[in-house]
């Protein structure tokens, strides 16, 4: 037995003090060793590739003993999903510490914010790897608790009501998890999640619906679908960039992982025979294209330049809501999974181009903006590129995947005609998502300028530091790469979605 | 075998130690070496004491067929049934380690929070050793009449530790605390004489024995209503829960931690043990419903009162009510899981509080009190804040702290036993926890401080609060270490089949 899994783990575990000591030094160093840890660990998981894509069961896995007397074995494994989640982890963690490194210059107590993000990475890396439902809990409470201080303690004026309403939302949330993860170890004796999946089918699916809707509840929270989202523009808000990057990008997309992990493969074929599991995806349709029109329809209205980036996550979260709900169908699962990673990226890219711009003009009406596109180029071409990916324009990476979204969809129809009218709706925001992208580059970055910085015939650029460049270049490469030529990411997860059902 | 000298042994030698502190200490203040020799002193007493504790547990184990409830009689006649009797059992010793162990770690603390070198201090440790050896022996009682007496002195005797200021509002919540255990112990007679009546003993198992068989059951519940109600009020259950807040609030911090993590839980060990493995054994009378919605009033009343506290003291009082109503929650189940949750519940919640009350005790020495005083403390005063915030992501139940596995274990032993509707409420009353802990945090570390001064924070103090709060990281992180330890228990209960 190898110790790679482990070794993902504990590696970023055991440089959190060098990260701190680091940090005493000096920030920069801190930064580098953070990317670095990430970059290695990225190296190491990516060597599970041959396995998962080869072996019989798709799957790495690796066991330890844990506590031994709650029947609970400290499980970690990767396939197409879990792998993909954990690279856009580490690429975003690359992004946001690069991009610290002049975001945060000139900040207070910045080695405890480069120790708090480690921290929040380990969490990650944690939810996405651990298949001991109690270890994953674990993780994913561990993330909480350095998000809130980062969102806090660096963010702009307001940040610490935010950060209070996101953790006490996501919290929230995170408890009825706990109960429905107590539940499936009561029912089954068992909290590993594919011990559980095939236990679980045994049971008296009246009960094992109550399982689903605390789980499916509490982890929509935290992916911000419609009457649970109000934490998420506050807290997009009054982030620092790197951490809206990093919350819209990982963070939701953790509650959309877990969505499809834990209540769709492990909970929901337990009651998929039964009329409620109908109805089930069913409602997660209709609170996906409520979420995506919602979203849409209010970043249309928003003058705020991070709200309008916040508000379309609840519109993304929505598209990836509806292609949970065509559940059995291969090609809109790989298409939700693949959505999950491009928007992950695209709208990490977006809000770095965004703290970009507030970091050189510090004004964040758009309506004071305009004709930055000359001032800023690589800023400019960057936010246009996550702009235009995430309102589904080809050739970028959001396109592919709710391409693949739609051509589920369009199987589905034939099968349960309930789904004419919500793929209908859903057609129309993807025409919406689009109207904003576009209003935010014509009001940003084109036409004239409204900011007094920038006179008449002035020839002065205004692009930011190298570093930040650098990060948003990194996330530009991967959505464009993506965009034309997805088939890594698909056949990494159509191995995964295979198995579903 | 285990012997009478065995079991005594560690009570005897802490009143021993108690006793001689008092003209040990008045000896050490003419020395030098004040704080030193006070330090060795109380070493010494603690480790004869845990090495007593441990004797015992060592020769409980060995056993050959080890018994679920060994009696240690005082007598060996054919009346042994009336004398009275120590009882062994693997929640006793479970319990015996545990509280000799906070109660060390507790008393390093009160030695740098309650200055040794001014005058009745001295009689501060007597009392607080004299308590540990009273709970331990009410640990270790086999009929209810020593568990009575041992249990009283406890719960009284804690009101000289609460008095130690002797300011208004600590008299004032003393003397409520004293009417309180009083009016407790007066139900608790009352319930034990109409015991007696029934059955002519007061022996644990023959008092046992005697209510199964029993026909007519009207005198059985009046006692135990009396009963149960006198140890509801001295565990403050909801609604005998007011005296709680206030008196933890008055005291001084080193005594309400010692009172949370020692007199709370042992209070809440003693409601246990009489109404559930003695004296009303569902067979005899159901009363679990009875006790679930308790547990739900207890969870709901301390947690709302909590979220509308601006005293941060009382804040923390109020989450021992709500610890109180988990516990319940956990034993209300009745079945391994549960008293597996419940007794893990007990160390975490005790070393938790008392985390907390000694953190909040070191801020407040700087005259910060309220919620609103508290504004940027994680700046002025990082260490003890940080210990603070520990302690409320324990209660919390955020992972990697012990509180965590703590609250799963609960939530889960109530769901087994059918009572899902209780763990639902736990479970948002559990949300309520984290908004009014999650403002203190707010409060700490997001609003800013009056003026940017920071405190040269006491080192000596924070010793014990780091090493309760490794405790709780590594309970947290290690579980089984605790788990193990508890795991003969659940083989010998009695209502396992």
């Amino acid at each position: 037995m190898s110790y790679l899994l482990l070794s993902v783990l504990l590696l970023p575990v055991l440089s959190i003090p060098f990260v701190y000591l680091a940090g005493r030094k000096s920030a920069k160093s801190a930064a580098l060793l953070l990317s670095l840890v990430a970059l290695v660990t990225l190296a190491l998981v990516l060597t599970t590739v041959p396995t998962i894509l080869n072996s019989p069961s798709n799957r790495y896995v690796e066991t330890y003993p844990w506590i031994p007397v709650l029947n609970s074995n400290f499980t970690l494994f990767v396939d197409g999903i879990g792998l993909s989640m954990v690279i856009i982890t580490m690429v975003l963690m690359i992004a946001a510490a690069l991009y610290s490194i002049n975001y945060m210059a000139g900040k207070k107590n910045l080695p405890v914010y480069y120790t708090l993000l480690s921290l929040l990475f380990v969490g990650l890396i944690g939810v996405f790897i651990s298949s001991n439902l109690l270890f994953f809990y674990f993780c994913w409470e561990l993330m909480l608790v350095p998000a809130f201080f980062l969102v806090g303690g660096w963010g702009y004026k307001e940040s610490y009501k935010a950060s209070f309403k996101f953790f006490v939302f996501t919290h929230a949330g995170a408890v009825f998890v706990l109960l429905g993860i107590g539940a499936i170890y009561m029912l089954t004796g068992s909290i590993d999640l594919f011990t559980a999946e095939k236990l679980l089918l045994t049971q008296n699916p009246d009960i094992v619906r109550w399982i689903l809707i605390a789980l499916t509840g509490g982890f929509a929270v935290k992916m911000a679908i419609f009457p649970v989202h109000m934490w998420l523009p506050d807290t997009y808000a009054e982030a620092p960039a790197p951490m809206s990057a990093l919350i819209s990008g990982v963070l939701t997309s953790a509650g959309a992982y877990a969505i499809i992990r834990v209540s769709m493969e492990t909970v929901f074929p337990a009651v998929a025979a039964t009329s409620f599991g109908i109805d089930f995806l069913h409602g997660l349709a209709v609170f996906g294209v409520i979420s995506a029109f919602f979203g849409s329809f209010v970043a249309l209205a928003q003058n705020d330049i991070k709200r309008i980036i916040a508000y379309s996550s609840i519109s993304h979260m929505g598209y990836i809501l509806f292609g949970v709900s065509l559940f059995p169908l291969q090609t809109a699962m790989t298409g939700t999974v693949l959505h999950i990673v491009t928007h992950g990226l695209s709208k990490g890219l977006f809000f770095l181009t965004a703290g970009a711009i507030m970091s050189v003009f510090a004004i964040r009406d758009i309506r004071k903006m305009g004709g930055l596109a000359g001032k800023m180029p690589i800023t400019g071409t960057a936010s246009a590129i996550a702009a235009l990916s995430l309102g589904g324009a080809p050739p970028f990476a959001c396109f592919i995947s709710e391409f693949f979204i739609f051509m589920g969809a369009f199987q589905m129809i034939p099968i349960d005609s309930f789904y004419i009218v919500p793929t209908a709706l859903m057609l129309i925001a993807t025409v919406l998502s689009l109207a904003y992208s576009l209003r935010f580059v014509s009001k940003v970055f084109l036409g004239p300028s409204n900011i007094k910085e920038i006179g008449e015939g002035e020839k002065k650029k205004f692009e930011v530091p190298r570093f930040m460049q650098l990060a948003m270049i990194i996330l530009v490469i991967l959505v464009v790469l993506i965009g034309i030529y997805p088939s890594f990411f698909i056949n990494l997860i159509n191995t995964a979605t295979a198995t579903f059902l | 075998m285990v012997g009478i000298f065995d079991v005594a042994f560690p009570i005897v030698s802490l009143i021993a130690f108690s006793l001689l502190t008092i003209p040990v200490l008045r000896g050490i203040r003419k020395t030098g070496y004040k704080t030193a020799l006070t330090l060795v002193w109380f070493a010494i007493a603690f480790s004869v004491a845990f090495a007593a504790v441990a004797n015992l547990a060592l020769q409980y184990y060995a056993l050959p067929s080890p018994q679920p409830f060994l009696s240690i009689s005082l007598s060996d006649s054919s009346l042994s049934w009336l004398s009275s009797v120590f009882m062994i059992d693997g929640i006793s010793v479970y319990m015996a380690i545990m509280f000799t162990t906070v109660c060390a770690v507790v008393m390093i603390y009160s030695l740098f929070y309650v200055d040794p070198s001014k005058r009745p201090s001295e009689r501060y440790y007597a009392i607080m050793l004299m308590l540990t050896a009273a709970v331990i022996g009410a640990v270790f009682s086999g009929d209810l009449l020593t568990l009575f007496i041992f249990w009283e002195a406890a719960a009284a005797g804690s009101s000289f530790l609460m008095l130690y200021k002797k300011n208004r509002s600590s008299l004032n919540a003393t003397l409520k605390y004293i009417v309180m255990i009083v009016i407790a112990s007066a139900f608790i007679v009352f319930g034990l004489s109409l015991v007696y009546g029934i059955t002519g003993t007061l022996n644990f198992w023959a008092v046992k024995e005697a209510l199964t068989v029993l026909a007519d059951k009207t005198l059985l519940i009046l006692a135990f209503i009396f009963i149960a109600a006198g140890y509801a009020i001295e565990a403050a259950i909801v609604p005998f829960h007011f005296w709680l807040p206030d008196a933890y609030g008055a005291a001084p911090s080193s005594t309400a931690a010692f009172l949370s993590a020692v007199i709370d839980q042992g209070s809440y060990y003693v409601l246990i043990r009489v109404l559930i493995f003695i004296l009303v054994p569902t067979a005899v009378l159901d009363w679990t419903l009875m006790l679930a919605v308790m547990a739900a009033f207890t969870m709901i009343v301390g947690n709302l009162f909590a979220l509308i506290q601006k005293n941060v003291k009382i804040l923390i009082g109020y989450i021992c009510v709500a610890d109180v109503g988990y516990n319940l929650v956990a034993i209300t189940s009745l079945t391994s899981d549960g008293l597996r949750a419940n007794l893990y519940f007990f160390l975490i919640g005790g070393i938790t509080t008392a985390l907390a009350f000694m953190a909040v005790g070191i801020i407040n020495h700087y005259g910060f009190k309220t919620l609103k005083d508290f504004s940027g403390i994680g700046r002025k005063m990082p260490l003890a804040s940080l210990a603070l915030l520990m302690a409320a992501l324990s209660f919390a139940g955020m992972p990697p702290f012990g509180g965590f596995i703590a609250k799963y274990m609960v939530f889960t032993s109530a769901i087994e036993a059918n009572l899902a509707w209780l763990a639902v409420i736990g479970v948002l009353m559990s949300v309520v926890q984290v908004a009014y802990l999650f403002r203190l945090v707010n409060y700490m570390y997001g609003k800013k401080p009056k003026d940017e001064v920071r405190i040269k924070e006491p080192i000596k103090l924070l010793i014990p609060v780091f090493i309760l709060a490794g405790t709780i990281i590594i309970l947290g992180l290690f579980p089984q270490i605790v788990l193990n330890l508890i795991e003969p228990v659940i083989r010998q209960l009695p209502f396992i089949p």
